[in-house]
């Protein structure tokens, strides 16, 4: 049975489909049976973020209203056949699905993959209690700016009044010579306030934008540091005990990330 | 999204976990929270409000209009507080302190001034 994770944020352009690209990505290519589901109703991104836009013939909305089956909507990757998509629809808005559509949508998803990554919308609305109806874990994705950790916040205490408590963090776009010269908020600063459990983080990478736009996710890029930070925190999603990043040069910054996480 | 806390006694209630942001604690009485009061959460207290933890948010003590109502923190750096009738915020582009000691904000001559916390024997 597998395990549905949802990736959320509340604020709106901080990673959440590069995130959700990343992970399942970075699963399929352990080997894992991956699904993805975009929840994004009416602004859907995370098949063109995949490559795979121009395979939908289905969506999401067709399965429920039940135009169509389940497999037919699924679009298998290009890359891993172990990998598939179910999108969201484009003409409809959020209201086209209901929460317990999705429950029984995960349901039908769950005995089929390992792991079931859902594409949350911005938002605390329709859509943010949709897409996280049917998850077991969450994963807060934020950058380090004070309105996105607020909403971060925000985020974490709605997860708790729904039943997901304890979810992971990925702080995205940390751009560590910033945060060394005291002009961004650090990752300390950010779990002072966060208090949840740090899954990752993930340096700002010119890298990522060219891979969004190719529909390539950066997890498949060796060269890429965005990649290898995805790369780190998929394996610690299937368990394994990955040391945080190396994001600087210098030492300053490292010993502190390592005190941080010896200190977990 | 409004929390009641637990009745502590006749008078006081608990709330024992961290307020986040959006979330509100009202009560006619006395607060204590045991965790952290985060920027964008709110406390509406008829009595004192006592945080066991850091104060980043909105506290408004006394909001019955009782003058003599206190807001204590281990840490206190809030939004706002309010007691009674009279807003106060802390002055703008004031740096942090790297150390942070106990305080306790309350109204003199119809002014809110915080003051170390000193355990009065």
């Amino acid at each position: 049975m597998g395990v549905v994770y949802v990736v959320t944020s509340g604020k709106g352009g901080v990673g959440k489909t590069t995130t959700t690209a990343n992970i399942g990505a970075g699963l399929a290519k352990m080997g894992k049976q991956v699904a993805m589901l975009d929840t994004d109703i009416g602004l859907r991104n995370l098949d063109v973020v995949l490559g795979l836009e121009n395979r939908i013939v289905y969506d999401v909305v067709d399965v429920v209203q039940g135009r169509c089956r389940l497999k037919q909507a699924l679009i298998r990757d290009k890359r891993f056949e172990n990998m598939y998509l179910l999108p969201a629809a484009q003409t409809k808005d959020k209201t086209a699905v209901s929460e317990a559509q999705m429950i029984e949508l995960i349901k039908t998803l769950r005995p089929e993959f390992d792991y079931i990554i859902i594409d949350c919308p911005a938002g605390i609305e329709h859509g943010f209690k949709n897409a996280i109806a049917g998850a077991d874990k969450a994963i807060v994705v934020t950058a380090p700016e004070v309105s996105a950790v607020r909403d971060a916040d925000r985020i974490i205490g709605l997860l708790e009044a729904h039943g997901l408590s304890e979810p992971h963090l990925i702080i995205n776009r940390i751009r560590p010579r910033m945060v060394e010269s005291g002009d961004m908020m650090s990752v300390e600063d950010m779990l002072e306030i966060l208090a949840v459990e740090l899954l990752g983080i993930v340096p700002d990478d010119d890298s990522i934008v060219t891979s969004t736009n190719r529909g390539e996710p950066a997890v498949l890029d060796e060269f890429s540091r965005a990649g290898q930070a995805y790369r780190n925190i998929t394996r610690r999603l299937c368990g394994e005990d990955v040391p945080l990043l190396d994001l600087s040069e210098k030492d300053g910054f490292f010993s502190r990330l390592k005190t941080l996480f010896a200190g977990r | 999204m409004v929390i009641t806390g637990e009745t502590l006694t006749e008078d006081t209630a608990l709330v024992a976990r961290t307020l986040r942001s959006g979330q509100k604690v009202r009560s006619a009485g006395n607060v204590l929270v045991l965790g952290d009061v985060n920027p964008g959460a709110e406390i509406i207290a008829g009595g004192c409000v006592v945080v066991m933890g850091t104060l980043r948010g909105v506290v408004h003590a006394g909001a019955e209009g009782d003058e003599t109502a206190t807001v204590t923190a281990l840490t206190l750096l809030p939004t706002q507080i309010r007691i009674a009738s009279c807003i106060t915020r802390p002055p703008d582009g004031q740096p942090t302190p790297d150390v942070y000691r106990p305080e306790v904000a309350r109204l003199k001559n119809g002014e809110v001034v915080i003051e170390k916390y000193v355990v009065s024997k």
